[in-house]
């Protein structure tokens, strides 16, 4: 599995040292373990009038013999760089627990009121206390309290296999051979993510390709403010 | 003489003047108030409704400003932190009381939390069923909207709100937050402030149009409310509505924004716009009264002007008609009729010279010779004429005016030519010319009568009758007594204008004229004053003749008889008329060479009439002839051989 992983991180983490350590241990298990042999499935997202939509979640959900040995969850990071959330869609493994360092020199306020997961970092700059875990599936909203359009997405899935479409709306997706419910998620999807749901049973040597087609829902956001890049949607 | 006016005429050059100007003024002005009036009260509902208009643009700014300020408010709400946190407990007690809290921080009235379908999930106000239906079309003007807000004036719990709604951000929107402001008169009022105008804010009810804002008071508003078309168009209308008595331009216009039908009407009352307009048309008419006053004030000056002048002219034309040519018209004035009465002046003068000149002409010449001479273009020739020419004159002149001074001798003949002259015109006849001691008459020429003839004969006799006076003047004069001649024909004649152009005068001419003179001369050869011939004598039926003689005279061939006019026949007395018919005889006795009944004839006369000559011219002929017997075809014509 792939995760996407932007800019630099910044080791200002205090116990950084026995979290680094975990860390190698881990990989190097799996490594000692040996790979499981992973077959790639390549995804297109379109919308209903045959656009490439870009940062939607492609996950395959592992059904049967699949769901045993799925690995355990890294850790991911979410920026916050130039008052905006980098990156804009982030799934997660659940159970994941992410750190949202703060690049920028004024200090965030980062919270969330979905179900999902409900948490807020007051103020903070440089890295925050804790590192928050996301424990439920389900879609997560991140916003800034004193930045009213700093927003973000966290899709906490029950699977360590997916990718976020790109801009041409591709996505590829590494996974051992099985049975997998593979499904969509976008923050503007229209209905629910398991009407999307495609069977699929991934064989060793090929390389399929699933085409999703979405519908979207309006969204508007809140007024942002001037001096801010006005393309970051 | 002035005219008898035809049909409708002006007595006076003053009434027309001041008649057209009154008229072209009244016309003029007239028409300047019609239009001006018109064009004012145009303006006046323009300037009203332009202002009206204006007004109503005004008053959409100032729901839309409002309306901002309450977007406003709600927003900041919506990106409040605490009251997200407390949105998302979905507690709807504790969401309810924090929107208490917020609609005290923003003075609304009504503050509600919708799920993003449009259900409420807490409100400050208990909401009635109806109003669900309202809140829905909010939510679904929101949903359409760039920034998922909107507002509207609605009806909930049957009272007016002015609502708006915004999503609230968690960051995503998740909820509708609805804030609103009731509407009451406090609005009304409000923009008043801003418009001027009185403000009503009415929605349709069952029972027609209710008010649920106003600035005016409950009976007009009544009035308003029932006056209202139940149907109100779409667009804004003007319309003049008469409340509480008063005219008022009213703004209708349906409220946008708002689903159940809501309209605001702006009044203004017209009257009052109308005030200065008014008293624009009070000043018009003013000045048009005064303006009338001033131009026929003017216009009778300026016509005396004229009038005065032209009477003062009248009045001198009518001394020059009298004759007066005496005073000449005075005008002060340098214009045109002051360059009128000088040229009058200068006419007046041509007239003076002219009838002095006629006057003269009428002195020097009888006056109706003159008349003749003036009436026709100046021309010579002549018309044959029957005359009767008179010749007298002065006898032994010659002696006398060798004898007098000069200033006597004109003296002494002004005397006889005076009596002359009076003699002849009063018998209608026409002194031709004086010459010298003499005087040459026309009877007939100019003008003629049927009895010139023995008219002639009776101005003879009249001077002759008048020698006597004529002789006391004389020898007042201390000159001697006057002896005269006179000797009238009748005949054909030429009489016109004779002489040369530059030099003329009116004359008679002819062997008539030639006679006549002879005659004259003769008179003092048979001691008779006047001599007239046979055809003057055959003309004067009335007149009593004595036949003188026939002669010869010089330059003459042939014989005239000669008669001595003595009278009237009717005043003859009968030894007169003897005495004539004894002269007759004698004559006849003469002429037929019986000389001794013709001299005794003679004789007898002489004795009766020892003062004529006459008789003893005759004896003495007869003694000639006695002695010198003529011939056998002697007719008793005697030649006198000098003049």
């Amino acid at each position: 599995m792939k995760c996407r992983r932007t800019g630099t991180m910044r080791s200002r983490e205090r116990g950084a040292a026995p979290g680094r350590a975990l860390a190698i241990l881990v990989a190097g298990t799996v490594a000692a373990l040996g790979p499981a042999r992973a077959e790639q499935l390549s995804a297109s997202v379109r919308s209903e009038r045959g656009e490439p939509v870009r940062d939607a979640v492609v996950y395959a959900l592992p059904e049967g013999a699949a769901k045993l040995n799925l690995p355990a969850p890294e850790r991911v990071v979410i920026d916050q760089v130039d008052k905006e959330f980098v990156p804009y869609v982030t799934p997660v493994y659940v159970g994941t627990r992410v750190n949202f360092p703060n690049r920028d020199r004024i200090r965030h306020h980062v919270y969330s009121f979905s179900p999902a997961k409900t948490f807020e970092i007051p103020l903070y700059d440089g890295m925050p206390q804790r590192l928050v875990a996301f424990d439920r599936p389900g879609e997560v909203v991140l916003g800034c309290n004193i930045h009213d359009w700093m927003k973000a997405y966290v899709y906490v899935v029950e699977t360590p296999y997916f990718s976020v479409t790109d801009g041409a709306g591709l996505a590829a997706i590494e996974a051992p051979a099985g049975d997998y419910r593979v499904e969509v998620w976008h923050p503007r999807l229209e209905g629910e993510p398991e009407a999307t749901a495609r069977t699929l049973r991934l064989e060793s040597g090929a390389a399929p390709r699933l085409d999703f087609v979405i519908a979207q829902k309006r969204v508007w956001s809140p007024r942002r403010a001037p001096a801010s890049d006005p393309d970051y949607r | 003489m002035p005219q008898e006016p035809r049909r409708f005429q002006f007595r006076s050059f003053r009434a027309r003047i001041l008649t057209f100007v009154v008229g072209v003024l009244l016309l003029v002005q007239g028409a300047v108030l019609l239009s001006v009036h018109a064009a004012n009260l145009r303006g006046a509902r323009q300037h009203v409704n332009e202002a009206l208009e204006l007004t109503a643009a005004a008053f959409r700014r100032s729901l839309q400003v409002r309306e901002q300020i309450l977007v406003e408010k709600a927003r900041l709400l919506s990106s409040d932190f605490a009251f997200k946190q407390v949105a998302a407990t979905r507690d709807s007690a504790t969401i309810r009381s924090a929107l208490e809290n917020h609609s005290g921080r923003v003075g609304a009235q009504v503050m509600m939390l919708l799920d993003p379908a449009g259900a409420p999930l807490a409100s400050t106000l208990a909401l009635a069923a109806g109003d669900a239906e309202a809140l829905g079309s909010l939510v679904a003007r929101a949903n359409d909207d760039e920034f998922g807000e909107s507002s509207a004036i609605e009806l909930l719990a049957s009272a007016p709100y002015q609502l708006v709604i915004v999503p609230l951000f968690t960051p995503e929107p998740s909820a509708w937050i609805v804030i609103g402001f009731a509407v009451d008169d406090a609005l009304a009022r409000d923009l008043q402030k801003e418009t001027h105008t009185d403000v009503t804010l009415l929605h349709s009810g069952r029972d027609g149009w209710n008010a649920f804002s106003t600035t005016l008071p409950a009976g007009p508003l009544r009035e308003l409310e029932q006056q209202l078309p139940a149907r109100v168009p779409d667009g804004s209308a003007i319309a003049s509505l008469q409340i509480a008595g008063e005219q008022y331009v009213s703004w209708i216009a349906p409220i946008a924004g708002a689903d159940a039908p809501l309209v605001a009407v702006l009044q203004r009352s017209l009257d009052d716009a109308m005030e200065s307009f008014l008293a624009l048309r009070g000043t018009l008419f003013v000045i048009f009264g005064l303006g009338l006053v001033v131009s026929v004030a003017f216009s009778a000056l300026i016509a005396g002007r004229v009038t005065r002048p032209v009477a003062e002219l009248a009045r001198g034309a009518r001394r020059i008609e009298r004759g007066n040519y005496a005073d000449p018209v005075t005008l002060a004035q340098r214009d045109e009729l002051g360059a009128l009465a000088t040229s009058f002046n200068a006419m007046m003068k041509g007239l003076a010279e002219r009838d002095r000149v006629r006057d003269l002409l009428g002195r020097v010449v009888a006056p109706e010779i003159a008349e003749e001479l003036l009436s026709r273009e100046i021309a010579l020739g002549g018309e044959e004429r029957r005359v009767s020419v008179l010749f007298t004159d002065v006898r032994g002149f010659t002696g006398l005016s060798e004898r007098e001074e000069p200033q006597r001798l004109v003296a002494i003949l002004n005397t006889f030519l005076t009596a002359a002259s009076n003699a002849i015109e009063s018998h209608g006849g026409v002194v031709e010319e004086y010459m010298g001691d003499g005087a040459k008459a026309l009877f007939g020429a100019p003008v003629s009568h049927p009895d010139d003839a023995q008219r002639a004969v009776l101005a003879g006799l009249a001077l002759a009758a008048s020698l006597p006076a004529v002789n006391a003047k004389v020898a007042q004069l201390g000159a001697q007594p006057l002896a005269i001649g006179i000797g009238i024909h009748t005949g054909e004649a030429v009489a016109g204008r004779m002489g040369s152009l530059a030099r003329l005068k009116y004359t008679v001419v002819g062997d008539t004229v030639n006679l006549a003179s002879r005659l004259e001369g003769l008179s003092a050869r048979y001691g008779v004053t006047i001599i007239a011939s046979r055809a003057a004598r055959d003309e004067c039926p009335e007149i009593l003749f004595r036949e003188l003689d026939r002669v010869r005279v010089t330059g003459r061939e042939k014989p005239v008889a000669i008669f001595e006019p003595l009278g009237l026949l009717a005043e003859a007395d009968a030894d007169l008329r003897e005495r004539v018919e004894l002269h007759r005889e004698a004559l006849a006795r003469f002429r037929a060479a019986d000389w001794e009944k013709a001299a005794a004839g003679f004789a007898q006369l002489a004795r009766r009439e020892p003062e004529a000559r006459l008789h003893r011219v005759f004896l003495e002929r007869i003694e000639a002839l006695r002695r010198a017997p003529p011939g056998p075809d002697w007719d008793g014509t005697f030649t006198h051989r000098e003049k």
